[in-house]
């Protein structure tokens, strides 16, 4: 059948297709382009080739990174948001008992000596931040008549500055610290809301005051007070 | 028990029984797929794209010739160009999602919603040779660039997010840095800034062709 009206014209495009573009400079860019793909591809292999030998050596050294965490007595509610009081002021905080990075068995026993327990995380910027301060204010005594614990928790390999133990080893961190369970149960039962977080408790085991985030000296030395008030 | 859902959601989800380090993922069958390798490999694309970026910026500042010659070379070829970045910048932030299992934070999401829509767009207009798409794809990337610029600083100064680290994972986290500075956040933003000049650049091509092939062609964007 003879078609009698004229095929229906694409729309114009808006913009003009201006002709082909020159065949041999276009060929040019297009395989230029895809080589240096490849090329930085083979690199991207090859430079990683060496670091995947690498990296299995360091994880099959016997440094425990996260382990069972055994919580005796009622957790903590989770830290309020905004400036509210804190409910947990004056209860008594449970025992936590695990394993610290060697190990050995740590136990965060509340009652006896003030008590600050202090829960980092090897990712979290602020937490890498604090160490440092933190070591240099227990060098300096300000924690001095207080039983400082660490807690190492929220553990993830695929996460950067993994594993924690070389992280606090290297920042000179030899507080006691218990390495929390793959289901974070010590930062469950201590009502962490942030990182890094501190809980300082009383003689009687009780919760004196909970802070979380970067703490100034100031902060710090207040935290130390409560625990020993 | 009130804690954070991603706390435990995204801890050690490879542990079970296998050394799972930094950079591997686990996939069932003890296949390793390296994970740092890949990561490289954007990281230099990502250089690669700004070098290229850093040449045409400042070839255009300073010689006449190079501009009329870049726009002449790649304006033919810049919606696809920018199809390309944008595709390989969705495609990427799909692998570090879904593969690498490195969770978004909100940052994240708003620059994917800048990007996929713009991977998509490009690719159809490039297919037609539509140079309209660039009213479109141009303010998206130029609202994906400022997030991510606004991520990179959160980055380098995670107290302007806030004081503290969230357990579901903040958004200064640094999940991967190549080369002392390539992030995440940093590739995003290399691939914003890509697509603005591709687009830039076929706006100039398509007004020099415009005047000189069809002097009575309507420009397509002021």
């Amino acid at each position: 059948m003879a078609n009698s009206t004229q095929p229906t014209p694409r729309p114009a495009s808006k913009t003009p297709s201006h002709g082909a573009p020159k065949s041999r400079r276009t060929l040019f860019l297009v395989l230029g382009s895809a080589a240096l793909v490849v090329a930085l591809g083979v690199v991207a292999v090859v430079a990683t080739k060496s670091d995947s030998n690498s990296t299995e050596e360091v994880t099959s050294g016997a440094s425990i990174e996260s382990g069972n965490v055994t919580v005796t007595g009622a957790a903590l509610v989770r830290v309020p948001e905004g400036p509210a009081t804190d409910p947990a002021i004056g209860a008594k905080a449970p025992t936590l008992t695990g394993l610290g990075f060697d190990g050995s068995a740590i136990s965060i026993t509340p009652g006896g000596l003030p008590t600050i327990v202090m829960f980092v995380a090897h990712w979290c910027s602020h937490c890498q931040r604090e160490v440092p301060q933190v070591v240099k204010w227990l060098a300096a005594g300000m924690a001095d008549g207080v039983d400082m614990k660490g807690v190492a928790t929220s553990t993830d390999a695929k996460l950067p500055n993994y594993p924690p133990s070389s992280w606090l080893a290297g920042e000179g961190f030899d507080v006691p610290t218990l390495v929390d369970s793959t289901e974070s149960t010590a930062a469950s039962a201590y009502g962490l809301d942030a990182f890094p977080y501190f809980v300082a408790l009383d003689a009687k085991g009780n919760v004196a005051k909970r802070m979380s985030g970067e703490l100034t000296e100031a902060q710090f030395t207040d935290l130390v007070a409560a625990a020993k008030a | 028990m009130g804690f954070p859902r991603r706390f435990r959601a995204t801890s050690h989800r490879c542990l079970t029984d296998c050394s799972c380090t930094s950079g591997h993922t686990w996939d069932g069958k003890h296949r390793i797929v390296n994970i740092d390798t890949v990561t490289l490999f954007f990281a230099l694309l990502a250089i690669a794209l700004q070098v290229a970026l850093v040449v045409v910026g400042v070839g255009f500042a300073a010689s006449r010739t190079f501009r009329a010659t870049v726009i002449a070379s790649i304006g033919p070829l810049a919606l696809w160009a920018g199809a390309a970045i944008a595709m390989v910048c969705t495609f990427g932030s799909l692998y570090l999602s879904e593969v690498a299992k490195f969770t978004p934070c909100k940052f994240c999401w708003y620059q994917r919603i800048a990007m996929y829509p713009a991977a998509l767009l490009l690719v159809m207009a490039a297919f037609r040779r539509d140079g309209a798409v660039r009213r479109f794809v141009a303010p998206l990337a130029l609202v994906g660039a400022l997030i991510s610029s606004y991520h990179v600083l959160i980055e380098r100064f995670p107290n302007l997010e806030s004081g503290s680290c969230d357990p579901d994972l903040p958004c200064s986290l640094v999940w991967f840095e190549k080369f002392g500075y390539v992030t995440i956040p940093v590739m995003a933003l290399t691939g914003f800034v890509g697509v603005i000049v591709a687009m830039l650049i076929h706006r100039a091509w398509d007004r020099s062709t415009s005047t000189t092939a069809n002097p009575f062609s309507v420009p397509t964007l002021s």
